[in-house]
Formats: structure tokens, sequence, C-alpha cells
């Protein structure tokens, strides 16, 4: 079954061991790779089609084509710093295979040149960045890592490095700030990663996701490996589902499965009786569908078709038990309490939002709120430096503008609730 | 690096055709080339590249789907460029309301109002009115950030200038940002108290008025104010500043941006060290020694009893002048002395007399390096000074180079550098062994034997090598920055004669963007050896009619009675020269020391039998040279405090009086007088010399200086440096602090520094000596306390003291060799 790359044997006991993850096949995919040319290799990353699989979805290929030649101290870096709601597929892939992403890292960084090369894993991943540890060190071992990369006189170290819990620092450039030691703040683009990155260096970056697939690719070949999938959006994807389902967990998909058999066929679809009342296709940070949209294919131009985004493939399920003003409060206590602080419309407008959302949810707002409110989502979107200030205003857009009926219901109801406490008080 | 050259090119603004350098950042270029204003907050050139952080910048460029930042966008051929669309007005609206969320509205009571770029701004691009009713983030305000600067975290808009500025300009590290996102806050690193040379500055780039001046707090409001353009002659780097003045008293102290001087930052000494001019310390009026006491008495009796006694004096008189003296001060007091009381015994330079031909040499203009030069040589060789402490500004110029223009920076000094963290190699010798080390780096320059003058130098050999390799393997544009101090003492000529030598070597003469930068002791050291205040020199550096004394002969021949007088132009011996007890007897028996003092420092309470009130820095007129050669203009700010009156017309009427016709009424008289004297200045006026000031080494006039010695020379062996043998060996150094005037201002007070001895763990440890203790630093039977300061980075068998403070100056002691004991 073609459909099952990164989790083929994902539950194999002892997989995060060299010793099981060799005798299922691993590492030839790099002997293969480390025989190809590098230039060969990317040619093959390109015509695979993979596309990022973080939250931005840009061909890896082209990312990895972008990479200057020459002599100076290139970098793969890989985002371990899985930190938006709902997404937990990287953490399963780095517990339970730890040497598949190994081996992706190990065979991009001979396709880019790059000598160094680090795992920047969210804080709160230790028992993932303790496997990792082992991992490496298993590697090194080997020779897979070192000063001569399975005997092909490559050189290439990897470090793990932990990060400190700060959602801004899976943000390529915050993460790249952070591993050097600074405060993990976005920097301004250009200078893309890929000409001044870490350490200013030419810099590969890509999710935990994407370079694991990079061992099936080589194996496959491009051809093989576009074929999976649809038009645009080749290969398999990881989904993490959770929220009103009845089997939350990581799927990999074909990407261009329907929604629906996704929603419903996979994760067994909101409890009995319940209906599902909207859904965010991509993690926290895309524009919240509703039922009607469960249908589209899931890939990312079928999504953003639709309105949204594929995002890091993290689908979250809300039924009509949910209040969508708890649910969008939620949201924005996340993204305000996240935003770094660096740039103004983020800082101010997430926290802003977040305040007047309060106030929505105790009764002493207005109707006229939410207008002021759809009104700062707006002045967000595009005008930040990075993409945290859209993550919170895309979603919260989207869910006033879906569900406005129910915002003004329940400002009305809550008011008329305070008010009701408030004579009680009095008398 | 050479310089960019940049290609102009044309684009579009709000559809008027501009031209432009390519690649200049748009922000900058719609302003000065299209006269179109994109507003900024977070971006300031001066700190370094665009952070896009503010959001307050955002245009339409034509091509590109979403708003750009202005402050980051290259300008490029045939881009089109909106600033006043509908949609790019809303961004800014959008951006201005989001910054007011958290910003009080107390303009009423802040220091900033009326001069406030948010005020601006929103006036400007704002919609004047707030949607935001929710409570507004709360800090406990204001909070001193140091004694100097107070912060007010409520007002502050997160545009990190000042947290940029101490990371990547003063490279300081201690500001730093706290929390994140809304609860964001400026910060010290631990809460520590912002104490740096430059931290002033952030108040200066600070777009509100979330950090101000501890001092000038609530003094004044905008339009109570005027500002005026002057120098600070405080130190020889000589920074433009712009005095602000309210009721003609001076209150503040800004930045002049000078490209060529200063790159429009100011160290912590000019900025405050202002309030010096108004203190009941200050001397404003004539004062005469009656009975033992220095008593008030009218000019009229000052300048009689002062004439009368330089007549008896005549033929037996010196005289010497301090760094902040004008060049026309200088001209005049040679004159005086040389052709009113036929003396030649005059001195500007703490160090020791150097050949004419030396000085004519070292200051020649095709070997002059400029300021900016510094920030663009392949590489500079910072020899024998401390940049920090002898000409701050210099210092953030070097970090410069080397953090945006890959300078490579190399040092050579006996006591550790700041700079060194930021060198390619840092290379130590002994104290005092200036001469040795040159000839070491000329040998290893010329392929000769390196060994011999390095031991001479207690160097190292090899470093010595590697510095003649870096150095000739950085690229032509080498520039040497060299301390006075290099130059100085019994083997100055030699050090001379060396640093010349390397100078060919390395090919700088006549070489743009490379050469030799002097930094004098004095602020105007450079231009009173211009106008004739050496010994051996007369006005334009001429040879004289008779050869004088230099400071220390003047000592001795006032000791021993050869001479009887002294004439001490804003210069205190026992606190700015060396040999303090020779200067002590040499003071006590002058009958006649006439003083132009601000401060009663020792010598002059002590010893001075006529002192003339000193104008301050901000009430004088004149002119003065920079080290790069550049001649500035000093232009009053305030009348002169008290009875202060000019000093150059002090020196002009006893002029008159002992004897010479001449009428000076004016300053400018003076500046025209003396330009005219001097041939490498001819053509010079005060309108030529302007605002900018104009560097004298670059006109064809300056052909005329004279050439000097020529290099190669042959160098003797050196003499080898002392060898401790148990003992240290005593250097010294003036710390940026150790000034009068940072003593007499209440703000800067706590900075006045007392002895501080540095020295290497090891010998603190053999010596039984604990960093922070007090410690007795002994020298043929006359000793200095001091505090310890160990310091890691200090070569073993040295210990270093501090010059120029009033109480256990390095000067107390002889050398070479001292005993360091706990106190």
């Amino acid at each position: 079954m073609t459909d099952i790359l990164l989790f083929r044997d994902i539950d194999e006991p002892g997989l995060a061991t060299i010793d099981v993850y060799e005798r299922r096949g691993g590492y030839q995919a790099l002997r293969t790779a480390l025989k190809t040319d590098p230039a060969e290799l990317i040619e093959t990353l390109k015509g695979s089609g993979l596309r990022g699989r973080g939250g931005a979805g840009f061909p890896m290929g082209l990312k990895a084509s972008f990479i200057p030649q020459g002599d100076m101290q290139k970098y793969v870096v890989v985002n371990a710093d899985e930190s938006e709601p709902g997404t937990f597929k990287d953490r399963e892939l780095m517990q339970k295979n730890p040497h598949q992403l190994i081996e992706g890292v190990i065979i991009a960084a001979y396709a880019v040149g790059a000598t160094k090369s680090f795992i920047y894993i969210r804080g709160e991943y230790e028992e993932q960045a303790d496997i990792l540890d082992a991992a490496v060190q298993e590697a090194y071992a080997k020779g897979y890592l070192g000063e001569n990369v399975a005997g092909s006189g490559v050189e290439l170290s990897l470090h793990v490095q932990r990060g400190a819990g700060a959602y801004i620092c899976g943000e390529e450039t915050g993460l790249l700030d952070s591993l050097e030691g600074r405060r993990g703040n976005p920097r301004l683009k250009p200078p893309f990663p890929a000409n001044a990155g870490l350490f200013q260096g030419p810099t590969l970056i890509n999710n935990v996701e994407t370079l694991s697939a990079l061992p099936h690719i080589v194996e496959l070949g491009a051809e093989t490996y576009s074929a999976i999938g649809v038009a645009n959006s080749s290969g398999t994807k990881l989904i993490s589902i959770s929220g009103n389902v009845q089997r939350p967990g990581n799927y990999e998909i074909e990407l261009g499965m329907s929604s629906r058999d996704i929603i419903y066929g996979l994760a067994g679809g909101p409890p009995e009786g319940r209906e599902v009342k909207f859904w965010f296709p991509g993690g926290s940070s895309s524009p919240v569908l509703t039922a009607d949209d469960l249908d589209v294919g899931y890939d990312f131009d079928s999504i953003a078709k639709a309105g949204s985004m594929l995002g890091s493939g993290a689908i979250i399920v809300v039924d009509d038990s949910q209040s969508v003003v708890d649910v969008c409060l939620k949201l924005a206590h996340f993204y305000a309490h996240e935003s770094c602080g660096k740039c103004t419309p983020c800082r101010e407008g997430t926290n802003w939002t977040e305040k007047m959302l309060g106030r929505v949810k105790d009764g002493t707002a207005t109707p006229m709120d939410l207008d002021i409110m759809a009104s700062v989502q707006q002045r967000i979107i595009g005008n930040c430096l990075c993409v945290l200030g859209d993550a919170m205003a895309m979603p919260v857009s989207s869910m006033i503008a879906k569900f406005r009926g129910e915002f003004e219901a329940h400002i009305e109801a809550a008011r008329a609730a305070a008010d009701r406490a408030a004579v009680g008080v009095a008398g | 690096m050479p310089r960019p050259v940049a290609q102009m090119v044309t684009f579009t603004l709000n559809g008027q055709e501009v031209t432009a350098p390519e690649n200049a950042i748009l922000a900058d270029a719609a302003l000065e080339h299209g006269n179109v204003e994109i507003p900024v907050f977070c971006y300031e050139p001066k700190i370094g590249g665009p952070v896009g952080a503010c959001r307050m910048c955002l245009v339409e460029i034509e091509g590109i789907p979403k708003l750009q930042a202005g402050c980051s966008v290259p300008v490029k051929d045939g881009m089109v460029v909106h600033t006043d669309t509908p949609r790019v007005r809303e961004a800014q609206e959008a951006v201005l309301e989001f910054i007011l969320v958290n910003h009080p509205l107390d303009c009423p009571v802040c220091d900033k109002g009326g001069e406030c770029p948010l005020q601006d701004k929103s006036f400007g691009w704002g919609d004047g009115i707030s949607r935001f009713v929710e409570p507004k983030r709360h800090f406990e305000k204001p909070l001193a950030l140091s004694p100097l600067i107070a912060i007010d975290r409520e007002r502050c808009i997160l545009c990190y200038r000042c947290v940029r500025f101490s990371q990547e300009v003063s490279e300081d590290h201690q500001l730093v940002l706290q929390e994140r996102g809304a609860h964001a806050f400026v910060a010290t690193f631990d809460g520590h108290p912002y104490v740096a040379p430059f931290s002033g500055n952030i108040i200066e780039l600070c777009p509100v008025g979330a950090l101000t001046s501890q001092p000038y707090r609530f003094r004044a409001r905008p339009w109570d104010i005027e500002q005026s353009g002057s120098i600070c002659t405080l130190c020889p780097a000589q920074c433009n500043v712009s005095f602000t003045v309210r009721d003609d008293r001076v209150l503040r102290v800004l930045q002049r941006d000078h490209e060529g001087v200063d790159d429009g930052w100011l160290c912590d000494k000019g900025r405050f060290a202002y309030q010096a001019i108004h203190v009941d310390e200050r001397i404003t009026q004539p004062l005469l020694r009656d009975g033992g006491e220095l008593r008030p008495v009218t000019w009229e009796l000052a300048l009689e009893t002062a004439a009368a006694a330089l007549g008896r004096g005549r033929g037996r008189t010196a005289a010497l002048a301090g760094g902040a003296a004008t060049n026309e001060e200088g001209w005049l007091l040679q004159g005086l002395l040389r052709d009113s009381l036929d003396s030649a015994d005059i001195d500007s330079r703490a160090g020791g007399t150097l050949p004419l031909d030396l000085h004519q040499a070292l200051g020649a203009p095709a070997l002059q390096a400029s300021v900016p030069d510094l920030e663009f040589a392949h590489a500079v060789l910072v020899l024998g000074t401390e940049p920090v402490d002898d000409a701050p500004v210099l210092d953030l110029r070097l970090r410069k180079g080397v953090r945006r223009h890959g300078l490579q920076l190399f040092t050579a000094t006996s006591r550790p550098s700041a700079l060194d963290e930021r060198a390619v190699l840092a290379v130590r010798y002994a104290p005092g062994a200036e001469a040795a080390f040159v000839a070491a780096l000329d040998a290893a320059l010329t392929g000769a034997d390196v060994a011999g003058p390095a031991a001479a130098a207690g160097a190292d050999a090899d470093a010595v090598r590697a510095l003649a390799d870096g150095l000739r393997a950085a690229g032509e544009d080498i520039v040497v920055l060299w301390g006075e101090r290099v130059c100085s003492g019994a083997a100055g000529a030699d050090a001379a004669r060396g640093l010349l030598n390397v100078a060919a070597r390395l090919g700088l003469e006549g070489r743009d963007g490379a050469g030799l930068l002097g930094v004098p002791d004095g602020a105007n050291g450079r231009g009173l050896r211009e106008v004739g205040v050496l010994p051996n020199a007369a006005p334009g550096l001429a040879a004289p009619d008779t050869d004088g004394r230099d400071a220390a002969g003047i000592a001795a021949a006032l000791a021993a009675g050869e001479l009887t007088g002294v004439y001490l132009l804003r210069t205190d011996p026992l606190v700015d020269l060396a040999d303090t007890p020779l200067w002590e007897r040499a003071l006590e028996k002058a009958t006649t020391v006439i003083a132009h003092a601000s401060f009663l420092t020792p010598g002059i309470a002590e010893h001075a039998t006529v002192v003339f009130p000193a104008e301050s820095h901000a009430e004088k007129e004149g002119t003065v040279v920079h080290p790069d050669g550049r001649l500035q203009r000093l232009r009053p700010a305030i009348g002169r405090q008290g009875e202060t009156r000019p000093e150059w017309q002090v020196l002009a009427e006893l002029r008159r009086a002992l004897g010479n016709d001449e009428r000076l009424l004016t300053c400018s008289m003076v500046t025209a007088r003396m330009l005219e004297s001097i041939p490498f200045y001819a053509g010079l006026t005060l309108d030529t010399i302007g605002a900018d000031g104009t560097r004298w080494t670059e006109r064809p006039q300056g052909a005329a200086a004279p050439a000097g010695a020529a290099a190669p020379f042959d160098l003797p062996a050196p003499a080898p440096a002392a060898s401790p043998n148990g003992r240290l060996r005593l250097g010294t150094f003036r710390s940026i602090w150790a000034s009068p005037e940072v003593g007499a201002s209440p703000a800067l007070k706590f900075l006045h520094p007392r002895q501080r001895v540095e020295l290497a763990p090891g010998d603190a440890e053999r010596l039984g000596v604990r960093h922070g203790s007090p410690v007795t630093v002994a020298c043929d039977g006359r000793s200095v306390t001091g505090i310890a300061h160990v310091r890691a980075s200090a070569p073993e068998g040295s210990v270093f003291l501090e010059t120029a403070i009033a109480a256990d100056s390095a000067a107390e002691l002889d050398g070479p060799l001292v005993e360091v004991r706990p106190a």
C-alpha cells in the first residue's frame, strides 16, 4: 500500500533503535543517495513534488535548490518545535522512528553540501529529545554521522537542541535566533535562511515530517513518489485529528482524500448524536471550515480554494455542543500569550482581541465590539513581520464571519445574565 | 574596505519620478530624494540594518501583493511605490492605533511632549480617534535605569532601538528585552543599572518619552528652549554637539550628527558634564592670592597684577596650555610668551620634546587618515591608546567597522583594551616600551630580526610577526590609530621614527583611506601644536628663533629657580602632568603662577597667584583642530557665567599691557590673524570652516605644511623594559571619567574615578591582593592607595594605575617598577 510510508512499521517494537531500523531496510536510501550526484538528488527532490509539511507548504526541492554553491559553511536545521495547537504528528515520528528523520537529515545535508545539522526540538518534548539523543549517538557509533558518513568521505555533525517552550521558535527565523542563543524573535526576510540563515550561513530548514519523507523519495524515485496524491499535492501526509471525534490520533493519508472520509471514516466523526459544527483543516491557525465543506479534498489546493489552508495537517473538529465564543477566546488567548512582541500589529492586536473576546464572554460587550474585532483582524492580516499575527486573525475572522449570529446571541444572553446577577446583588 | 559607490537609479514615488542611489533604503531615498516622508519608529540606520518591527512604514510596491516595510526595501530601478493610497493609509493608521493601544496619553506631563516622534506621527498619519476601551498595561514608573536615565515602561512602544544600541552599537550587551507579547519590556541584564560609557545615546534614540534624562527631566518644555550648535572640547574626539539652552543655562547636550567626526553618538561625559557649567564650585570671577588665600578681585586688579608680575618675570616665565585651549588662545599665548616676554619655554604636551621634523612628519597631510577611514579600512591597528578612554566615540566607530564592513582590527597596547574582544589579534607589550614595540613591528614588516626588539618590549615575538603578517594580508587600506603616549618619554623620538617606518613599510603615505591617526592627550592637542604651543615649534610648525624647555624642563627649571613664573592656560600640572613631586616643588618655588581655570584643583588652589575664570565649552568662541586635521568652530551657546571674560580677551589684554600695540577687538579678528600666520591654513576663514568644519589636510593649501623627516630611519637597538623581579611594571591610564567636569557634575559625580589598581590574577594571588580590596602601590618612598581590580586579561608583571585624578594619582609615582601590597 503506497499510502503508508512514514508510518510504515511505526508500531514495530524497537524501531527507535538503529538495529531494528536497519533490519527494516533503514539507511539503505542513504547509501543510494550518497552514490548520487548532489545536483541530481536535488532534481529528484524537486521532481517528487514534496511540499513542506510544517505549515507553509513550500516545495521542498525548490527550497533546497536555493542553497548557494560554494565552500561556505552550510547548515541543515530540523524544525521540531511542533507547537501548533492540534498538531502532534512529529512527536510520534520522533518518538517511534527517530532514525528515519536522521536518515532524511543526512540525505538533505548531502544534497545541499551542509556539514553541520541541528534538530531544534520543542522543550516540552523531553522524552522525544532523549530518544533522539540516543538515536543520534547510535548513528555516530555506526558511522552515519561524523567525519566520514557511511564511508563516503562526506562530513556531517548533528546536534539535538532543546527549545525553552516558545511557540514563536517554531517560526523558522525565530528558531534560528534561538538556536544561535538569542531571544527567539522572527527576523526580517529577505534575506531568507537559504542565503543567510543560521550564523548567517546558507541554511536549509525543514519540518520533521518533510525530512522524514526523504528516504522514501530516494527509495521510490521522484516519479513513483509524485504519483502518490493529487496534482500539486504529491505524497502522503500525516494528519493529527483531535477535538470532537471518536478516534483522535495520527493517521497517514494519501493527499487528496476526501475530508469527510478522514473525519468520519478514519476518526469516526463526532460522538453519537452530534454534528460537525466547524473544523480547522490545518491547525488552530487555519480559518475554520463548516460542515458544508466536508467533501473538500484534503490537499493543498482544494483546502485553499475552500478558503482555508492545509497548514500542518492538523484537523480539529468542533461539534454542535461547543460554543464558538469559547473556542475563539481560547485561541486568541493562546496567540496573545505566544506573540513574541517584536512587531506592533501582532503584539497589540492579539492582546486587544483577547481582551475584547473576554468582554464578549462575560457580557460587557456590544455587537459593535464584533465590528471592531473584525476590523482589528483585518488590520493585523498581512501587516505583521511573521505569520503569528495572521495565525490568530485568520481563524478569529472566519469565526466571526461564519458565526456572527451566535456571537451576538451570546453577548445578549451574557449581558442579561450579568444584569440579573447585578440586580440580585442589589436586591 | 573601499567605500561602496552607489549607482543612481530612477523609481516612481506617488507618480513622481525620483532618482536615488540604487539599493538605498526606500524610506531614506523617499525622504532625501523625493521629499516624501515614510513614517518610521524602529528604523534608525545609525544603529544598523532594518528590523521591520514597528510596521509603521508599510507602503505599496507594484507587483508585490503584500504591503512592504519601507524601512527594509532597497530601491531598484523602475520600482513603482505608493505611500498615499487608501490601502497604505489604512495600514499606517492601523499600526498607529495598535501602538497607542498601550501608550498612555500623558503627553502634557511627558518630557518628550512637543518633540516626540510618536506625537508627530499620530498627528500626521493617525486617524485621531481610539477604539480601544480596555485597560492599558501598567508598570511601576518611572524607574531609574541608571542614575542618568529614567525608564517609563508604560510609554515604551517596543521599537527596540535602545536594546539594539546596547547590543549592536556600544556592544555593552546590558539592555535586554524581557517577557514577550504585550508584556514585553526593556530591562537590564539581571537588573543591574545601565552604566556604560555611551548609555545616554538611548535617550535620544527613544522615539517616545520612555527613556528620559534624569538631569533634564521636568527642566523645560520644548517651547522654552533653544538649540545651539558647537563642539564638545572635553576630549580629542571633538564631537559635534547641540546645547539645549533655557534662560542662558545649558540644560542638555544633544548630538549634532557629523559623519566625519562622531557618527551621531556622544559619550556620557560629553552628554552630561554640561552640569559643571552651572555649579557653585566653578570659578566665575578673577581671584588673587592675598595673605595665602585666593580672594575675589576686580578684573582690573587681576589683569594689572598679572601684567606686572609677567613684566617682572620677563625672560624667566614659562607657559603651559591644557588640551581644552583653543587655537586662538594657544596662538595668543605663544605670541605673548615669545614676543612680549622673551621666553621660549612653552609646551602643550606632557610627554617631552619630540624633534620638530618628527612632529611635521607625523602630521603631514599625505599621511593623515580620517575618522571615516577607521570604519572603511581593511585593517586598523590600535597602538598605545584606549579609544574608549582617550577619544570615546572612536571606539564605536571601530566597532561599526568590524560589525558592518568587515574591518580587521588589531590592538597593540600594554594595558588590555576594551576592543580586544573585537580584534583579530591583540598584542601586549610592557608599559612604556612603545619604542621597542614599534621597532619590533618595523623589524617584522621588513623581515629583520624581531626577537631582539620584541624581547626589549616585553612582547611575544611570534605575536609581533603575526601582527605584521595580519596587517599585510588584510589589504592596502590600513590605518594606525596611535596614542600620544607612544611618542612620549625618553624614547619618544625613536618611537616616532619607528611609527613613520611602519607607515612607510605599509605604504600608507598618499593613500586615500589609509594613514596615521594620532590621538593627542589634550582635546585640542593637534591644534595647539599647529599654532606653535611647543617648545620647538612656532605657528605653522615652523622652527622658532630659539628652542625652549618642554613641560618637564619647565618643572625642573622652576624648581631650580631658573624660572620664576609660569602661565597655566587651562591646565593644572598636579593633575594633568607626570611627576607630581617635582611639580609640587616647582609650583612652590615659583613666585608667579597665573592660571586660567574653572575649578580649584590642587595645583591651582595651592599655588596660583592670579586665577582668571575659564570659559566652559558652551561659552567658548574660536576654533580647534580635530586629530584628523579638521578645523572645527566653537560657537558660544550661552553668555559667560558670572564675571567670566573670554580667555582670548584676557590674553590679548595682557599682550597689550606688555607692549604689543595691535588691537584685537573680537575673537574672529584673532582667528583671522592666527589663520593668516599659518601657511597651511591659508585662505581659511570662519565661513569656510563652517558648521561642519574643514580638514585642512585635504585642501591644496595643505601642501604648504613642512614635510619633516623622511622615513625610513635606522632605529637604534631599543633599551630593554625593566625586569619586574618580584615587583611590577607601572603602567598608567587616564579614564574617560577623569576630568574635573565629571567630578563637578552632580549627575556624573558617581563615576568620578578613585584610584583603581589593575593587575593580573596571578600577580594578585602572589601578592595576597584580593579584587575590590584596598592596596598600596609604592616606589622610592612614595606611595598611593587604591582599590585592587583584578583583570583576567591584564598581563602578568605589570600594574596599571590611573592618572589625571586629584588624589592618589599614578603621577605621584616615578616607576618604572613599583611594589604592590595589601593596604
